[in-house]
C-alpha cells in the first residue's frame, strides 16, 4: 500500500512539474513568435524585470507594506470571527441576529463598500484593513458555523455524558470536528484578502505614503513598465503560493489529516 | 494523448482570437474624451469632419475611461487615433511603441490649488498632505515633479503625496476638504476650483514648473494606420486643423454641441473657451523639454534631440 501511494505521489508532483515548466516554455516563446513582447513580456524578461526590481527598485518596500496590512486585517479578522462566532454558539437570539448581518454583508465585494468606508476613516492603510477585514470576516463566520453545525449530535452528547466541561467540550470536540471547515474559512479568507488589497489600491490609489503591491502594478501601468507590471504579478502569485504551500497546507497536514479527518 | 490534443487545439483557438486584427482599408478608430481639451475632437464627430475629407471613410469613435486606457488601446491595434497629455505620450515613445503626434491639440492653464491657508508652497507640503493627480506619470504628476525640483531641489520629493484621482473626484475632494490637500488639474475643473471659497493656487505650471507655454494635449496615430491608409491619415490631420480652427476662432458656433457633453451650459462654456491661456493649436511646443526632463528624473529612458522623431512628417 504505502509502496503504491510514494509513486501516486511522484506521479501527481511530476505532473505538476511538467505543467509547469511547459507554462514556461510556452510563455517564453509565444510573445516573441507572435511579435507581441511590448504588450505580454516573455517569461524571461518578467522574471528579469521581478529580479531587478525586488533589489534595486520599490517592489521590495511594497511588498512588505502589502504584507503588513495583509496580516493585520487577518488578525483582527479572525479575532472578530472567533468572538462572533461564539457569541452565536452561545446564544440562539446572537445566531439569527447574525444570520441576518451575515446574508446582508457576505456578497457584499469589499471594493463597493470602499467609498463608504473613505467617507468615514478617509484614505489610507486604515481603510484598506477596514475592506480587508470585511472580506475575510463572513468567510470564516460562515465556515466556522458551517463547521459547528456539522458536529455528529452523538459526539457532543457522548463528550456531556463522559462529564466534559464547556470549555472541554468546545477544545477538544467542537474545534476539532469543525476543523476542516474553519481550515477552508482560512484559505477562502487567505484569497479573499489579497484581492481586497490589490483591487482597492487600484481603484483609489495609494494607500499610505509607500503603497502595496497595487499601488506598484498601478503605478507601472501608467508608466507602461509591462515588464514591471508583471513583476507585481509575479511577486503576488509568489507570496500568494508560499503562504499556501508552507502554511496553510502544513496546518492541515498537522491538524486534520493527523487527525485522519481527510485525505 | 487524445485529451493533450484537444488542450493544444484549444489554446491554438484561443491565440488567434486572441491575434487577429486584420482591419479595413477605410476604416479608423478614433479615441474620444470629455473635457474641454477634447473639444475639437467632439467637434470632429458631430460634424463628421473625416468623412468631409474622405467621403468612403467608417469612423468609429471609441469611449475609454482614461488617458492611460486609450494608450493601451493605441498600442495593442484597437484605436488607431487618440489624444493624451505630452508626457503619456512620450512615456509610450520611450518603451518603443511605434505612434508619433499627428497634431496638437491645445495649450491650457494647468495648476495645483491647496484648501489649506498656511500652504503657500511647496516648502509647505508635509508628509501627511495628500496631492491629487489623475494618474502617475499623468503630464499634472510631471509638471508637479518639475515645480518640486525648483522649489525643493528634488523631482520626485513630493512623490509619496501624490495619489491617483480622476479630475471631478479631486476637485470635490479639494473643495468639501475631503483627504486631499491638494489638486493638480485641467480645466474645467481648475476654474470651478479657483473661483471656489477657500482655495488658493500654489503652482502655476506655466510660472513655476514648465517657465514657458507649453502644448497640454496632443493627438497621436500609430505607424500601423499611417501605412495602412495614408490618404485617410491625411483626411484625419485635415479635420483635426479644421476643428481646431473652429474651437480656436469660432468656439460660439459649436456651443450647442460641445457644451453639453461637458455638463456645461453655454455661458460658462464661452466664458471658459476665452479664459487667458486657453488655445486649440495644432503646433506642439515643449515637448522635447518634457522629454529631457522625464529622463534626467528617470521616468523614461530614451531621449531624442530631434522633434520630428516625436511628429509624423
Amino acid at each position: 500500500m504505502a509502496e503504491k501511494e510514494i509513486n501516486d505521489k511522484r506521479k501527481s508532483l511530476a505532473t505538476r512539474l511538467i505543467f509547469l515548466v511547459a507554462l514556461f516554455v510556452a510563455w517564453e516563446f509565444l510573445p516573441q513568435w507572435t511579435g507581441s513582447e511590448k504588450i505580454i513580456p516573455t517569461f524571461s524578461m518578467a522574471i528579469e524585470a521581478f529580479w531587478v526590481n525586488l533589489w534595486k527598485g520599490d517592489l521590495f518596500k511594497h511588498i512588505v507594506y502589502s504584507l503588513q496590512l495583509i496580516f493585520t486585517g487577518i488578525l483582527i479578522g479572525m479575532l472578530l470571527a472567533f468572538i462572533l462566532t461564539a457569541l452565536c454558539m452561545l446564544s440562539k437570539r446572537f445566531n439569527d441576529v447574525m444570520d441576518v448581518i451575515v446574508s446582508i454583508m457576505h456578497p457584499l465585494p469589499g471594493i463597493a463598500l470602499l467609498p463608504v468606508v473613505m467617507l468615514l476613516v478617509g484614505l489610507g492603510a486604515k481603510s484598506i484593513i477596514i475592506i480587508i477585514v470585511h472580506s475575510i470576516l463572513w468567510p470564516l463566520i460562515v465556515n466556522a458555523l458551517a463547521g459547528f453545525r456539522a458536529i455528529p449530535r452523538i459526539q457532543l452528547e457522548l463528550g456531556r455524558n463522559l462529564g466534559m466541561r464547556p470549555f472541554r467540550l468546545i477544545w477538544s470536540v467542537m474545534i476539532p470536528n469543525a476543523f476542516p471547515y474553519i481550515l477552508s474559512g482560512l484559505k477562502i479568507a487567505w484569497a479573499r484578502s489579497w484581492r481586497a488589497l490589490v483591487s482597492a489600491e487600484m481603484v483609489f490609489g495609494a494607500s499610505g505614503l509607500i503603497g502595496g503591491l497595487g499601488w506598484y502594478i498601478y503605478k507601472t501601468r501608467f508608466f507602461m513598465d509591462v515588464s514591471g507590471m508583471f513583476a507585481g504579478l509575479i511577486s503576488v502569485i509568489i507570496i500568494g503560493m508560499i503562504v499556501d504551500e508552507l502554511v496553510l497546507k502544513t496546518l492541515e497536514r498537522k491538524t486534520v489529516q493527523k487527525w485522519g479527518m481527510s485525505l | 494523448m487524445k485529451k493533450l490534443l484537444l488542450l493544444c487545439v484549444i489554446a491554438g483557438m484561443l491565440l488567434t482570437t486572441f491575434s487577429c486584427s486584420k482591419r479595413d482599408r477605410d476604416s479608423v478608430v478614433v479615441a474620444q474624451q470629455f473635457g474641454l481639451g477634447y473639444a475639437p475632437l467632439v467637434v470632429m464627430q458631430e460634424q463628421k469632419l473625416i468623412e468631409k475629407y474622405y467621403p468612403s471613410a467608417k469612423v468609429e469613435w471609441a469611449q475609454l475611461g482614461s488617458g492611460g486606457a486609450i494608450r493601451e488601446a493605441m498600442a495593442s491595434g484597437q484605436v488607431d487615433v487618440g489624444s493624451m497629455g505630452v508626457p503619456p505620450y512620450l512615456i509610450a515613445w520611450a518603451n518603443d511603441y511605434d505612434f508619433r503626434v499627428i497634431s496638437a491639440l491645445c495649450e491650457m492653464p494647468l495648476g495645483m490649488q491647496t484648501n489649506r491657508p498656511e500652504v503657500r508652497s511647496l516648502k509647505d507640503i508635509t508628509p501627511d498632505m495628500k496631492i491629487a493627480t489623475p494618474s502617475p506619470g499623468s503630464i499634472q504628476h510631471i509638471l508637479l515633479s518639475m515645480a518640486s525640483e525648483k522649489e525643493l531641489g528634488d523631482p520626485t520629493a513630493l512623490d509619496r503625496n501624490v495619489i491617483a484621482m480622476a479630475h471631478p473626484d479631486g476637485a470635490s475632494a479639494l473643495i468639501n476638504h475631503i483627504e486631499i490637500a491638494a489638486h493638480f488639474t485641467a480645466p474645467p475643473y481648475i476654474f470651478v476650483e479657483l473661483e471656489a471659497e477657500g482655495i488658493h493656487q500654489v503652482v502655476d505650471a506655466e510660472k513655476d514648473a514648465f517657465g514657458e507655454p507649453f502644448t497640454f494635449l496632443v493627438t497621436t496615430g500609430t505607424a500601423a494606420f499611417r501605412e495602412r491608409n495614408p490618404e485617410l491619415f491625411d483626411a484625419v490631420r485635415k479635420a483635426l486643423k479644421e476643428a481646431i480652427d473652429i474651437m480656436e476662432n469660432n468656439p460660439e458656433s459649436v456651443a450647442d454641441i460641445v457644451a453639453p457633453t461637458m455638463n456645461l451650459d453655454k455661458e460658462t462654456y464661452l466664458k471658459y473657451c476665452n479664459w487667458p491661456g486657453v488655445h486649440f493649436v495644432t503646433n506642439p511646443r515643449g515637448m522635447l523639454k518634457f522629454l529631457d526632463f522625464m529622463n534626467k528624473a528617470g521616468y523614461v529612458n530614451k531621449m531624442t534631440q530631434n522633434e520630428h522623431d516625436l511628429i509624423w512628417e
